[in-house]
């Protein structure tokens, strides 16, 4: 019976492929001779650049490290660093009350600072916008960019979503903790924001000094001046928008976990942390 | 014995007399040993089937565990008609109305554009289509299954919502419609696919006597073949629509995400927010423990208990349709089959003519001539083909002209370096398969052991019933909520940490429903009178079951273990918190340690990585190339041994 032929052909199908898996296995085994101090760092996806770029450098350096990098989320981070699954946990936030009360060992490490843009369309022919105009933006006082000394178009309002420390900074500094307008579009990502902005041409939105491809940075008009948001101005701080992020760690940091994060504290680190388009720390 | 009667009782397709007598009469010392083997069998596939139950069970307690909180917090009422969600604002405010609505609405207008399009398909491939149209057009359409959904929603951000700016003269292209449209595509080939499947199965007899009769082709499709088998077609809908309810990744990309309710509310240009976006979008950045992560834990219990509404509401109709004494069965074909042999085709067919024509042929009257009112029909139907086909040209030229260009020899067997700008994506090639088989070899046992043990050792009682719900429900809960499930027991509790096993497991759980689906679903479609020939003969039960029954259903099985190895390969969610990195520097070479994953990396590059679009395009194209691989071997596999099929 046909059945019975079929039955064997994909028996060997699968076990070609199970075959195939094995040597791949087998060919990586040997790959590790050693067996490396190892380490993992898991959390905000901001962050993630960062510490990447860092653990390249750093297993540059020291042939015995593994340093091992994922995602995920800014409180994947904290519960991971909290629960001991991973040694470092990054967050783009601080700490909330239910995470410290839950993690009280758990110690901040500042390693950089992110700046948060106001970007455009590039067609959108307004160049520089004060902090108020921002907030009526934002809580829906301004719906056409004329009300703002631009041309008429409706504005798109374009955000992080709720969870985001991005916003969560953002609604502090600019919003002073006004809530949103309601037909705010969210995205879960800077890469998202920007790709929205790019394309939409009466969009506006916020993101890292990284993402200003195909979209135009806004001036911020601070006290009658308009502030560009260069590298060199945010350091400085005359570009007022930044905010902290952190590595956090069970307890003081040891071992490999303390030798990574120095690293990245270093003049060394603090370089990549430049390249990477985020703020290295003052001083 | 009793046991095994009412099994056999269940089965379709009786040539033979029922009753003949205990199967096991036959040589002592053989027999002896034959029992044995027969008993421990049946313990085995218990203890199999137990788990896979308990572990379904599992996870759904799990999650009313945590959703319940929110009930606490801010009472059942306020929480499921609060008209805001403002998790963050000066008073949060943790209302899911509007994002109900928002699942409802996008859910409503992709069925609606969606719906004809997919049994127009399915008509055309069933009556219409010569045999080597139909062995192109048929796994053209169901190559649309196989793109992964983060590919989906790359296309929709860039493409989809453009189109709609421009082409409506709206400020902003993401939209309801946007997301409908989406899904619309994304919910083709399952409604396509199965609503074929019934069509398909209409007995010949049928048709040719309609067509005795002097109807024309379309009349016959419409008076008989569509009516007869319609309650698959409505199957197929309802699968559409658990499809379309559970995606995450791609609706979040491009619905906006506002937590509005359109005004007016026939505004398809309005942002929307959906329940599976929500969590999407919020899960990875919430503090655990917090209210707000609370809520989003019970927005996933909105989420399933929305899920149990719509199949509890396709049982209802399908029992209606089929007549008082059917059973509802999970799967279309069998109902199909089932309905089909149950009742005298007059009943089928007067039963339900009237409602499905005005459903579908609504626009040709009385007035049109036959032919003209065929010729209109199958224009139309040819149309909804080519609206598909194009759909899917399109998405695959944007992917491949992209990406193509980043393919090269250090992109396939390099390690990643400067984030995924350079260098290569071997490492998560390899944790691919790495997850994806570590998924497949613990979901299809269970898979297989479960539906054998349900379809052949247990009758239809109430409480198998319950448990073909709860795998429906485990079917229709978004991926993201495995991935959570997967964090909080394997990765925490149980201390895995972000693990190649946690990883493994969370994909075997969240494609093990699909499994048991797919197998049972095989199982059925083997007649009763194999079986029957069987005992006859005096096998024992796992004799026949290993020997008569499992080598025609492999053909069926397979193809479930295949798409759901697609599935496996192509999701982000899961893995998401439980075993993928960024990066890393060796290959895994043990259980406990996490590994690079295509989906993931892609996900990564195009959110969080600025100028590497290149890659991103190139991460997908691989991803698409090693997805839409395993699905033409299922394709290939099938066309090969369904002639073979015993029918």
């Amino acid at each position: 019976m046909a059945g019975k032929s079929l039955s064997k052909t994909s028996t060997v199908a699968v076990a070609g492929i199970f075959v195939v898996l094995l040597m791949v296995a087998g060919c990586l085994g040997n790959e590790q001779a050693t067996t490396p101090e190892r380490i993992t760092v898991t959390g905000s996806t901001t962050v993630l650049p960062i510490a990447e770029q860092a653990r390249e450098a750093f297993e540059a350096q020291d042939a015995s490290a593994e340093i091992m990098v994922s995602g995920g989320g800014s409180s994947v981070g904290v519960k991971a660093a909290g629960e001991g699954t991973a040694e470092i946990g990054m967050s783009s936030r601080d700490l909330k009350d239910a995470e410290t009360t839950g993690y009280p060992d758990l110690v901040k490490h500042h390693i950089a600072d992110d700046a948060i843009l106001l970007i455009v369309n590039p067609a959108n022919n307004v160049e520089s916008l004060t902090l108020d105009q921002i907030r009526g933006i934002y809580n829906g006082t301004y719906t056409n960019w004329n009300q703002v000394s631009g041309s008429e178009a409706q504005i798109v309002v374009v955000g992080r979503d709720s969870a985001s420390g991005t916003r969560e900074f953002f609604s502090e500094f600019v919003m002073d903790g006004e809530d949103f307008v309601r037909t705010q579009e969210e995205f879960n990502s800077n890469g998202g924001i920007q790709q929205k902005v790019s394309q939409t041409p009466g969009a506006i939105g916020y993101a890292g000094l990284g993402y200003t491809e195909g979209v135009k940075a806004l001036r911020l008009n601070v006290d009658g001046t308009d502030v560009e948001p260069t590298f060199q101005n945010i350091t400085d701080g005359t570009y007022p928008v930044s905010r902290p992020l952190y590595m956090l760690t069970n307890g003081e940091p040891e071992g490999l976990t303390q030798r990574y994060i120095e690293f990245i504290l270093s003049a060394e680190g603090q370089e990549i942390v430049a390249s990477e388009d985020y703020i290295p720390l003052r001083g | 014995m009793a046991k095994g009667f009412s099994i056999r009782a269940r089965c379709r397709n009786f040539r033979w007399p029922r009753d003949r007598g205990t199967p096991e009469i036959s040589g002592p010392a053989a027999g002896a040993k034959r029992r044995f083997v027969d008993w421990a069998v049946s313990k085995l596939l218990f203890v199999g089937a137990l788990a896979a139950i308990v572990t379904v069970f599992f996870i759904i307690a799990f999650l009313l565990r945590d959703g319940y909180q929110i009930v606490l917090e801010t009472g059942l009422w306020n929480f499921l008609t609060g008209m805001e969600w403002n998790p963050t604002g000066r008073s949060p405010a943790y209302g899911v109305f509007p994002l109900i609505t928002g699942t409802l609405l996008v859910m409503a207008l992709a069925m609606v554009i969606a719906v004809p399009l997919s049994i127009g398909s399915a008509v055309f491939i069933a009556e219409i289509a010569s045999p080597g149209m139909k062995s192109v057009i048929k796994p053209a359409i169901e190559l649309l299954a196989g793109i992964p959904s983060v590919v989906y929603g790359f296309f929709g951000l860039i493409l989809l919502t453009d189109w709609i700016r421009v082409a409506f003269d709206q400020p902003s292209g993401s939209s309801w419609l946007a997301g409908s449209i989406l899904l619309a595509i994304m919910s083709i080939p399952t409604i396509t696919s199965v609503a074929e499947d019934a069509i398909s199965s209409v007995p010949r007899e049928f048709k040719e006597a309609s067509l005795a009769l002097g109807a024309t082709h379309w009349q016959t499709i419409r008076r008989v073949i569509v009516p007869g088998a319609l309650s698959g077609i409505s199957a197929a809908i309802i699968l559409g629509m658990g499809r379309a309810i559970g995606e995450t990744m791609a609706v979040l990309m491009v619905t906006g995400n506002a937590a509005v309710i359109p005004d007016p509310l026939y505004d398809v240009f309005s942002p929307v927010r959906t329940l599976t976006g929500t969590l999407g979008i919020e899960m990875g950045e919430v503090a655990f423990g917090s209210t707000h992560y609370h809520a989003l834990f019970g927005v996933a219990v909105v989420l399933l208990f929305i899920t149990l509404a719509i199949n509890s509401a396709a049982r209802v109709i399908i029992t209606r349709i089929q007549g008082a004494q059917s059973i509802a069965r999970s799967t279309p074909s069998g109902w199909v089959r089932a309905a089909i042999q149950r009742s005298t085709p007059y009943r089928a067919i007067a039963g339900t003519a009237s409602r499905i024509t005005h459903a579908v042929s609504a626009p040709f009257g009385r007035l049109v001539h036959p032919r003209t009112s065929q010729r209109c029909a199958f224009l139309l139907i040819s149309l909804a083909v080519a609206i598909v086909i194009v759909i899917l040209g399109v998405i695959l030229f944007e992917i491949v002209v992209n990406g193509a260009g980043a393919i090269t020899w250090e992109f396939l067997t390099g390690s990643p370096k400067d984030l995924g700008r350079a260098g290569g994506i071997f490492p998560a090639i390899v944790g691919t398969f790495y997850l994806v088989g570590g998924a497949l070899a613990i979901a299809l046992p269970l898979g297989i052991a479960t539906a054998i043990y349900l379809i052949e050792y247990t009758a239809d009682t109430q409480l198998t019933r319950g448990i073909r719900t709860a795998v429906d429900l485990l079917n229709g809960t978004p991926s993201i909520v495995f991935g959570l499930f997967g964090f909080a027991f394997l990765v925490l509790f149980l201390g895995f940490g972000v693990s190649l096993i946690a990883g493994q497991i969370t994909l075997g759980l969240m494609i093990l429903p699909t499994i048991i689906r797919t197998t049972e679903e095989a199982l059925r479609s083997i007649p009763g009178s194999l079986r029957e020939g069987s005992y006859a003969l005096g096998a024992t039960k796992w004799q026949t079951i290993w020997r008569v029954v499992l080598p025609p259903a492999l053909p069926g099985i397979l193809t479930g273990a295949i798409l759901s190895i697609g599935r496996a390969a192509g999701e982000t969610a899961p893995i998401m918190f439980t075993a993928a990195i960024f990066s890393s520097r060796f290959l895994p070479s043990s259980l406990t340690e996490p590994v690079m994953a295509l989906p993931y990396h892609l996900f990564v590059l195009t959110t969080t990585v600025p100028g590497a679009a290149t890659q991103s395009y190139g991460t997908a194209f691989v991803l698409l190339m090693l997805v839409l691989m395993i699905y033409l071997a299922a394709i290939l596999v099938r066309r090969r041994y369904s002639p073979a099929k015993v029918m």
